[in-house]
């Protein structure tokens, strides 16, 4: 096994937002190029200084159906994990926005059942990625186990980063 | 025990892992990788992972299409940056800008083959689909990591079956179906799935016209399109392909998400709307509106059959004054096609304006661009505000034969209506 480490669950607190928030509106092409503090302080600001406020504050992304459509960009993606956040769950989620979110260190997770209910902005959540279970409150939901490469790019804040270490240990067989 | 669909048996050989589901994230070695101009940002990614070696070169392939001949002294660098790389480590094959755009010419000369697994950084690598190949988009970085490590992850999608019957009628295209398909399922409808096409009226698809349906499949959220291999597929890869390869059908009693149905003897030309993908509607609903420049081109819409429908229209007519109209070929070969055929030159005394073969117009960074207020009709496959360069100007989408009616009329025409 490669010498990478690997991110067993994630604690945090809740951001809910809506359905169909793009990624556009995630971080614009705009704001690409920014230096990482200043993504944070531009994401989602095109929902308000509220949804960029919370965001920021909570590291776990409660969100409708699909999240991040639109662009194929990295950067909100980038953005999200310059303003702290670890993980997105979300009903579903544009396919372009789950690759990149993950291979720029955010965990993403479907879980159609946890946005149905009535999460609050700063609820706590725990998300067991080896067991696939989110708990919130008295709730344990089941989600697909996430695989270890997954949690170890999560681990190691990018796909960059996962392919540096593994270089580095010499180790490239998974 | 249930079957099992075209992606699970792909992405189940090519992961050595068996019983893959929906929702399962797998690692595995792509058989086929290639990158055009933003290569660079994948060398990018490479170097900054302090990798040196490229795994299995032999697999990999680069051409140059979106910005070509490049504009700027930073774009011809940056292409410089690419051709070094590619002869540095060695890769399979090199194209040169003008050769077409990458998803068209990587078909076309026979290295995506049926039932592998091949990947682009680019979101139209579903095209692939066409030939019966798992073909798939992924980032720059990713491509770079394939470079350096071999592997990438893919998450097993669920699978939705496009039953298509009937035989389309005169007038009405392959890209008429897919604007319906995206009417019916929206922008969104089909996210992260795998759009499988059966039923009756496959057998008389051309691998061009299944290109068009696979290409699209990205602009109604899918992972990808896929035409199972046939006797078509069989009789285009015949001389062509690069690879052994081994074909991969779905089991009959595989499991899909969803199942859509579509009359092709039922359907008219249509037109999307400016602004999204799936406003299609009827082009006799929006005949005679204004527009200021056709673009026929793309990796949708610019092969032979495509040039050869346009050609029909224009041949010996001009096209309107009130109109510009630009022909960029999908690639090189189809150019060639269409030279020979006098089909180029039918639409070159027609008017047109013939650019070198690649992503042109479609991509909106280089040329082509529209004016605020303008309109711009095109064969290409996203409509989205500022994809060609301006946001304040319109795109709506057709097929070649409305493109070219619309052109001769200078203004949306039908093209059962040109005689």
């Amino acid at each position: 096994m490669p010498s990478t480490g690997v991110v067993a669950s994630i604690r945090g607190t809740a951001a809910v937002l809506g359905d169909h928030v793009s990624a556009d509106v995630v971080l614009p092409a705009r704001h690409s190029f920014l230096k990482p503090e200043q993504m944070a302080e531009n994401v989602l600001m095109d929902l308000g200084p509220e949804a960029n406020r919370k965001v920021r504050a909570h590291s776990i992304i409660v969100a409708g159906v699909a999240f991040g459509y639109g662009t194929g960009r990295e950067s909100p993606s980038r953005a999200l994990h310059a303003a702290g956040v670890r993980a997105v769950i979300a009903k579903s989620f544009s396919r372009l926005f789950f690759r990149n979110a993950i291979n720029n260190g955010i965990a993403v997770i479907q879980c159609p059942e946890l946005a149905q209910m009535p999460v609050q902005d700063g609820d706590e959540i725990v998300i067991s990625l080896a067991e696939g279970r989110v708990q919130w409150k008295d709730k344990s939901l089941r989600i697909a186990p996430v695989t270890d490469v997954v949690a170890q790019i999560v681990a190691a804040g990018s796909l960059i980063n996962y392919g540096r270490q593994l270089l580095a240990s010499g180790v490239t067989q998974s | 025990m249930t079957g099992k669909t075209f992606v699970q048996k792909v992405l189940e050989r090519a992961s050595g892992r068996s019983g893959l589901v929906p929702g399962v994230i797998v690692e595995a070695t792509p058989d086929f990788s290639y990158s055009h101009d933003y290569a660079a940002w994948a060398i990018d990614a490479f170097e900054k992972m302090g990798a040196t070696r490229v795994h299995r070169p032999e697999r990999i392939a680069v051409c140059f299409d979106h910005g070509i001949p490049p504009n700027t002294a930073k774009d011809a660098n940056s292409l410089k940056r690419v051709r070094e790389f590619v002869n540095q480590h060695g890769f399979a094959k090199f194209y040169e800008a003008g050769t077409g755009v990458a998803h068209q010419v990587m078909v076309e000369k026979g290295w995506i083959v049926p039932g592998s697994l091949s990947v682009c950084n680019d979101s139209h690598a579903c095209s692939g689909g066409s030939v019966g190949a798992l073909a798939l988009a992924v980032g720059e970085t990713e491509i770079g990591f394939l470079w350096a490590i071999d592997r990438l992850w893919f998450r097993v999608p669920t699978t939705r079956k496009m039953i298509l019957s009937g035989r389309l009628r005169a007038g009405v295209y392959a890209k008429d179906l897919m604007l319906v398909i995206a009417q019916q399922l929206g922008v969104l409808g089909a996210l992260y799935e795998i759009l499988e096409f059966h039923g009756d009226a496959v057998a008389a698809l051309s691998v061009s016209e299944r290109f068009t349906l696979c290409n699209m499949a990205t602009e109604v959220g899918a992972k990808g399109g896929v035409f199972p291999f046939d006797t078509v597929t069989a009789q285009y890869m015949q001389g062509r392909a690069q690879f052994p390869f081994t074909p991969v059908l779905p089991d009959p009693d595989a499991q899909y998400c969803a199942e859509m149905h579509f009359d092709l003897s039922t359907l008219e030309p249509m037109i999307a709307l400016p602004g999204r993908e799936d406003s299609g509607v009827p082009v006799s609903a929006v005949a005679g509106q204004h527009i200021d420049q056709v673009f026929i081109g793309s990796c949708t819409n610019a092969r032979a059959d495509d040039l050869h429908i346009a050609a029909a229209i224009l041949k010996g007519r001009k096209v309107h004054p009130g109109i510009r109209l630009i022909v960029t070929p999908a690639s090189r070969q189809a150019e060639l096609e269409a030279l020979r055929s006098g089909d180029i030159e039918a639409l070159v005394e027609a008017g047109a304006t013939l650019m070198p073969s690649g992503c042109g117009v479609c991509a909106g960074t280089h040329q082509g661009v529209v004016a605020d207020g303008e309109r711009c009709l095109s064969t290409s496959n996203r409509n989205m505000p500022g994809r060609m360069g301006n946001r304040n100007s319109e795109i709506l989408l057709c097929s070649p034969a409305t493109a070219a009616a619309s052109a001769l009329a200078g203004c949306i025409a039908d093209p059962r209506q040109v005689g």
